[in-house]
């Protein structure tokens, strides 16, 4: 199996270097945490993933998780691993102190995500959802509920779920059919079946704690009248340890391509008593404040899991003899070159490494904007922050999860025939990989959210925050001659993302489908051009240390700036076939009859 | 158009009466208004002479301008009646008792001179019963002209005419109040309620009770009978909080006695208790405790609040949430057919209310006038509906109309089963008919001196057309341009075609142009939606060729080698106030709102706002010599967004000449400017380009510290701060000094370069997105 270290480097490049990781704690909330406690947490975290997580993960996917008479058990050492992995406190890094966590920025929080990924996506899946419903509950759910089952979910003895989709309906979520009966004692009884819910049953906690969406009788029709309730597995005592049985059963789970350690579920409630979390018919407000974290989470998910195949296709390349190189050999005490010397596994590995990057700096932003909008004094700073995360969410939902897919295919490719088989484990990266693009919205989904919801929300003011930014930046460098190869690219790109911008605003509002059809192409236009942008404020940062000398560290600075220049001469182009698709409409799609097809 | 109405009177001063008053003023005609002595009164004059006093302070005004004021003489019809001996026209708007009005009729004709008209402002008491027993002299100079409140705003004048009025006295009283008075004069039968009353209190009737009956809220009422029908948003309960719930009874009441048995009215009107008690509770709509509708400030909040028409209770307003409701809004243009088409309760509502108005809309005639026309007519100007009766039927069905009727078992009216197969109005070869009641069409002609667009439309191809603006070829070698974009927000394909109009006009040998259109604002100024877009996306340049554009257009205009006149009506804010800045000459409707007001979204005019004013006030006649004067005034006027709330006003405020041209009526606006166009084409040569002289940063400091004192009073806001200081640089001229020359480009080169500086400022752009937020000015 191909192995897995932590990118620490890169990471303290981006938290310290790049984005204001080092000045992290003069905010409110995290003045303990300053860069060497931070330090000392991505070490320990890269201890867990590299040794706990990542030596399981390919025996996970071999076994899988078994079903029994509504029993799920999850594969070997995961049990034991998720013990680990309470006892270091993994499970309560990002939540809040008062329920016993460690409030770690979502700087901190966003590269642990990423390590436990690129090792064992799978397992992270379970702790995710314990996240995500963390984030829900505690964002709704009246004080009484967080007091009772936060501190238990925050330390891991409880895990969480979030049941949305059902048999008829996964993205119209205004269709669902289970019904929540109020018993007139402040709880409900809810009836109904949901699918494909993970976490939804396994055994590595002692109580699972449902968030479910439900509709209350009087409810008016569609995604208006959808409340959310809280259902757990066992009912909790008087010293809320888990009592009776409630009624929820797990009813099968699914076979599927990947992830196949995480446990996929029909659930089937049955009069089980819940709690309303929230107000009445406002559960989609609450879901969406889970799904916006999530969205981020998952978009990591992609990153990391490109990563892991990076790291594994860069160790193959290295290693693996076999002919010689177009212009002479360069490795003459061996019978052949390491593939390496060819400029096509040069193209791949590059190509790998200058998406994840990217990604990893976009990801950086992101969260510190989320950090920003969540602890900065100033309500002007918050609320642009809050802008900035609203618009870019779904570009590092669909984005990095389609470059994360790409890079794992390449990853199996750099291997050749030993990619294809299982014992390296680089075709699992592809498996596990592909549902990242499908659940948490498709990435079709996250397309029509930026063009549909994102782009116009007040008068387009969410635009603001990354428009101007690029364009401030763009004529500050203007006349610096040295960054011109970096700053041309990503001027040009920028054009065209404000001429498809213009473009794709102006015929959506004539006829909707227009905008439809711009949509994936323009996400990916708009996500190329932001990691451009990361791209040359990347390169300023390596300049700058170079010329201070770099402190020992100059071959990771060069190496910056020479990915830098791949990906402005050899990824960027991308948007200008992107921008061709957008500018061309969608007649030659819809002008297509349905028998036609 | 010359008429023999030099001087009016008006006795009764009350809300209506001292409102006609006044509009006679605005037309600059003198009146006298009288009114009663009260008991025990020293000033006998009071009750007339508070009422003018009264409406100095009222908003909106009664007066165009306050000077209007000076031209109405006050006094009482005991001391004064020999004030009536030289008027033309005595207007009687006292209160509606027959022996109070009887007796005043004896008064007037003994002092009145000989062929003076004499009318009443009556709407319940019939004719024939006014002047019961009065003179055949009287009875020949008699008639009803029914004025609907507030009198200046309020298109309708319905006219009745006794079987003894003189020809001449009803033609003379109808030019005067169609070319003076503005109004469109619809000529009905002596029958209770006349047109609009008639047919809109049945209207109300039908929609309160039909609410009541099927259990609707006022909300999904005002829906319902609201927006998908062209209807103002106010619908009918809040048209009755508007109005006053207390008008009702009395209107009720007077149609109860003088309506025939069998008509609709009595199938539907009963004792309601609600209103009743509503009224006594003094809840009687927004000039009360509230009505329908009510802002509830009770623990510091402010919240819209219904009355459930069920239990009587104030509750929490909330939005409908009709299926019907939803369909009608989805359905768009076709929103009254989806309503009336759809099954729930909210369908049933609009057939029910809908169908039983259309219907006896329709049974109007020839009980009330011959003409639907005229009964479209009073209901647009008189109740703001966007389209009349029998426009509506005619966009319904009158096959579809009459099975709702069927199916509802409501009656069809005669005149409705001789339509089957036919609409109210055709069009052929560009004439407009419209049915009678024998089947056959007579065509509708416009009078004298109305030139209408829309005629033209329909008859013609523009010249040059685009999605925003179209030129019109509209007769005599002149040409109209006219906006056509969404509020006639002004664009770059406007823009476009402004360069391209200019160009044709001399190229296919017209001689002027006109600058008009029909919409219910000339323009409310740039396209804010397109420039914030920009701005969010930070096409900078996208936008300086805006600006640009923008100023070119203008000055093309200009410059251009055939006389340019604008011809607004409504509102003319920013671009929409800085092209008639440009035009040779204005022939502006009274009703026009100009002004400057970009800087109520961060911004300040960019498009020779800020040099055409400049340049009129270093004219004005009133402003003391000296370039500082004409800047302060121009600072002053712009910073605080004045906007003129007459044309009249406008010319007070120096965004219209004294010589340009004010139209009273609307319909008459577009055939004024052109003659006005074509006046100025012989020897027609373009204004000499303006040169200025501006006092540089030594007026910027003066213009500073009259802002600091705004600042110090809490008058204006940090971004406001921000905003007045970039007028202020562009005002006082840059970097420049009294010696130096300025030419109109460099003003424009001032005005891009604060333009582009304030549209990247991030307090600018807050304002610009909350006005399109929230149609309201924010105060950052």
């Amino acid at each position: 199996m191909a192995a897995y270290k932590a990118p620490l480097r890169d990471m303290r490049f981006v938290m310290n270097e790049l984005f204001s990781g080092t000045t992290l704690h003069q905010l409110p909330g995290y003045e303990d945490m300053t860069p060497d406690v931070i330090d000392a947490v991505l070490e320990e975290a890269a201890k867990i993933c590299e040794q706990v997580l990542h030596p399981i993960n390919r025996s996970g996917d071999e076994e899988g998780c078994t079903y029994e008479n509504g029993v799920v058990r999850t594969p070997k050492g995961f049990r034991e691993a998720y013990q680990t992995f309470c006892d270091g406190g993994w499970t309560s890094i990002a939540c809040k102190p008062e329920f016993g966590g460690q409030g770690m920025p979502k700087l901190v929080n966003s590269m642990v995500e990423e390590m436990i990924c690129s090792s064992n996506l799978s397992f992270g899946m379970y702790p995710g959802l314990s996240h995500g419903a963390y984030v829900a509950l505690e964002a709704y759910g009246a004080d009484e509920l967080k007091q009772q089952y936060l501190p238990k979910m925050v330390s891991g003895e409880w895990s969480g779920t979030m049941c949305l989709t059902e048999p008829h309906c996964g993205t119209d979520l205004g269709m669902i059919r289970t019904k929540a009966e109020p018993r007139g004692d402040g709880s409900y009884a809810i009836t109904g079946t949901k699918i494909f819910i993970s976490a939804g049953e396994h055994d590595l906690t002692e109580n699972i704690i449902h968030l479910v969406l439900a509709k209350l009788p009087d409810a008016p029709e569609g995604a208006k009248g959808i409340s959310l309730f809280l259902v757990p597995k066992f009912l909790p005592d008087a010293d809320n340890t888990p009592g009776p049985r409630n009624g929820v059963m797990c009813g099968a789970i699914e076979h599927k391509m990947g992830i196949k350690a995480s446990a996929t579920c029909v659930m089937n409630f049955d009069g089980a008593t819940g709690w309303l979390v929230g107000q009445p018919h406002k559960g989609m407000q609450a879901m969406f404040a889970m799904m916006n974290t999530e969205r981020l989470a998952v978009g990591v998910q992609g990153l990391g899991l490109g990563e892991a195949s990076y790291q594994g296709a860069l160790a193959y390349a290295k290693d693996r003899i076999q002919g010689r190189s177009l212009t002479g050999t360069k490795n003459p005490e061996a019978k052949a070159d390491p593939i390496l010397v060819h400029p096509d596994v040069r193209r791949m590995l590059l190509t790998q490494k200058a998406t994840m990057e990217g990604s990893r700096a976009l990801v950086g932003w992101v969260a510190q904007a989320l950090d920003l909008a969540n602890h900065h004094p100033d309500p002007a700073v918050r609320q642009e922050s809050e802008d900035l995360v609203a618009l870019l969410t779904p570009i590092v939902k669909a984005l990095l999860t389609d470059l994360g897919y790409e890079a794992t295919n390449i990853g199996v490719q750099v291997y050749g025939g030993h990619g294809y088989i299982r014992e390296w484990g680089m075709e699992q990266y592809i498996r596990d990989a592909r549902i990242a693009q499908i659940y948490e919205g498709t990435n079709g989904i996250q397309a029509l959210d930026l063009v549909g919801r994102k782009m116009p929300a007040n008068a387009g003011r969410s635009l603001r925050r990354f428009f101007h930014p690029v364009a401030e930046y763009l004529e500050a460098k203007g006349d610096d001659d040295d960054m011109e190869e970096f700053v041309l690219p990503l001027a040009k790109a920028f054009t065209r993302l404000q001429q498809a911008t213009g473009a794709v605003a102006q015929k959506g509002m004539v006829n909707r489908d227009e905008a439809g059809a711009a949509a994936t192409d323009y996400l990916r236009l708009f996500g190329l051009t932001a990691l451009a942008y990361l791209w040359c404020r990347t390169v300023d940062v390596a300049r700058a240390r170079l010329a201070e000398g770099a402190n020992g560290d100059a071959a990771f600075y060069e190496a910056k700036i020479k990915t830098a220049r791949f990906y402005m001469q050899r990824v960027l182009p991308q948007t200008g076939a992107l921008f061709s698709c957008i500018m061309a409409g969608g007649a030659s799609m819809m002008d297509f009859a349905d028998h036609e097809f | 158009m010359e008429t023999t109405i030099k001087k009016v009177a008006v006795i009764g001063a009350g809300v209506m009466g001292a409102g006609i008053a006044a509009h006679v003023a605005n037309a600059g005609v003198p009146v006298v208004l009288l009114d009663i002595v009260p008991a025990g009164a020293t000033n006998r004059n009071t009750i007339a002479e508070t009422a003018v006093e009264k409406m100095l302070k009222a908003d909106p005004a009664p007066f165009m301008s306050k000077r209007c004021a000076r031209l109405i003489t006050t006094g009482n019809i005991e001391d004064n009646l020999d004030l009536l001996a030289d008027c033309d026209w005595i207007v009687e708007a006292v209160i509606e008792r027959l022996d109070i009005k009887q007796d005043l009729y004896k008064k007037v004709d003994a002092v009145r001179k000989a062929g003076s008209v004499v009318s009443s402002n009556t709407s319940t008491i019939p004719l024939d019963q006014l002047t019961g027993g009065l003179s055949d002299a009287f009875k020949a100079d008699f008639c009803i002209t029914h004025f609907f409140n507030p009198p200046r705003y309020m298109r309708l004048l319905e006219i009745v005419q006794g079987p003894q009025t003189r020809a001449d006295a009803i033609s003379t009283v109808s030019a005067f109040a169609d070319v003076r008075l503005g109004k469109s004069v619809v000529m009905c039968k002596d029958r209770p309620g006349f047109i609009g009353n008639r047919l809109g209190i049945l209207w109300i009737l039908a929609a309160t009770v039909e609410a009541i009956d099927n259990g609707l809220t006022v909300e999904e009422a005002d829906a319902i009978i609201g927006r998908p029908f062209g209807i103002p948003k106010t619908g009918v309960f809040g048209l009755m909080d508007l109005v006053g719930l207390d008008l009702m009874p009395h209107v009720l009441a007077s149609m109860v006695g003088s309506l025939p048995a069998g008509d609709t009215f009595h199938i539907l009107n009963r004792d309601l208790d609600l209103i009743k008690k509503m009224i006594a509770d003094g809840y009687t709509g927004r000039k009360g405790k509230g009505g329908f509708y009510r802002i509830n400030k009770a623990g510091g909040g402010k919240v819209k609040e219904a009355v459930d028409l069920k239990t009587g209770e104030y509750r929490v307003s909330v939005k409908p949430q009709l299926a019907s409701i939803s369909a009608a809004t989805e359905a768009g243009k076709k929103a009254a057919a989806a309503l009336l088409a759809h099954p729930d309760k909210g369908g049933v509502y609009a057939r029910r209310v809908m169908a039983r108005t259309l219907a006896y809309a329709a049974s109007l005639v020839p009980d009330v006038t011959d003409s639907v026309a005229d009964i479209d007519e009073a209901m647009r100007l008189g109740y703001n509906w966007k389209f009349g009766p029998f426009e509506l039927i005619d966009s319904i069905g009158v096959d579809a109309l009459i099975a709702i009727l069927s199916a509802e078992g409501m009656e069809v009216p005669p005149f409705l089963t001789a339509a089957v197969g036919k609409t109210f109005y055709k069009v052929e070869d560009g004439k407009r008919y419209e049915l009678r009641l024998d089947g056959s069409y007579a065509e509708l002609k416009r009078p004298d001196g109305v030139l209408m667009l829309e005629d033209i439309k329909r008859t013609s191809k523009p010249l040059l057309k685009n999605g925003s603006a179209a030129l019109w070829d509209i007769g005599d070698g002149v040409v109209c341009l006219e906006f056509t974009s969404k509020m006639n927000a002004l664009d770059p394909e406007i823009l476009k075609l402004i360069g391209q109009a200019v160009k044709l006009v001399p190229q296919k040998g017209y001689k002027a142009l006109v600058v008009y259109n029909e919409g219910s604002n000339f323009s409310v100024g740039a396209n804010l939606g397109l420039a914030i877009f920009a701005a969010n996306i930070a096409a900078w340049p996208i936008i300086e060729e805006m600006v640009e554009g923008g100023q070119k257009a203008y000055m093309a205009l200009k410059r251009a080698p055939f006389p340019v006149v604008g011809a607004p009506s409504g509102m003319a804010l920013g671009g929409g106030c800085e092209i008639l800045l440009h035009c040779d000459a204005v022939q502006a409707h009274a009703e026009t709102y100009m002004g400057l007001v970009e800087v109520g979204v961060g911004l300040i005019p960019g498009w020779g706002g800020c040099k055409e004013m400049l340049h009129r006030l270093s004219r004005s006649k009133v402003l003391p010599r000296g370039p500082m004067p004409a800047v302060a005034k121009a600072f002053e006027t712009i910073s605080t967004a004045t906007v003129a709330k007459s044309a009249m006003d406008a010319q007070e405020k120096s965004f219209l000449r004294e010589t340009d041209g004010i139209t009273m009526n609307r319909y008459r606006l577009l055939a004024d400017a052109k003659a006005k166009a074509l006046a100025l084409v012989e020897g027609y040569a373009p204004a000499e380009p303006i040169e200025f002289r501006l006092p540089g940063p030594s007026g910027k400091v003066a213009l500073e510290m009259a802002l600091g004192q705004f600042r110090r009073m809490g008058k204006a806001t940090p971004h406001d701060e921000v905003v007045s200081m970039q007028l202020a640089g562009i005002l006082s001229g840059g970097a420049t000094d009294h010696t130096e020359v300025l030419k109109e480009e460099d003003i424009l080169a001032l005005e891009r370069k604060a333009f582009m500086t304030l549209v990247r400022h991030p307090g600018t752009l807050a304002r610009v997105e909350h006005m399109l937020l929230t149609g309201k000015p924010l105060r950052n």
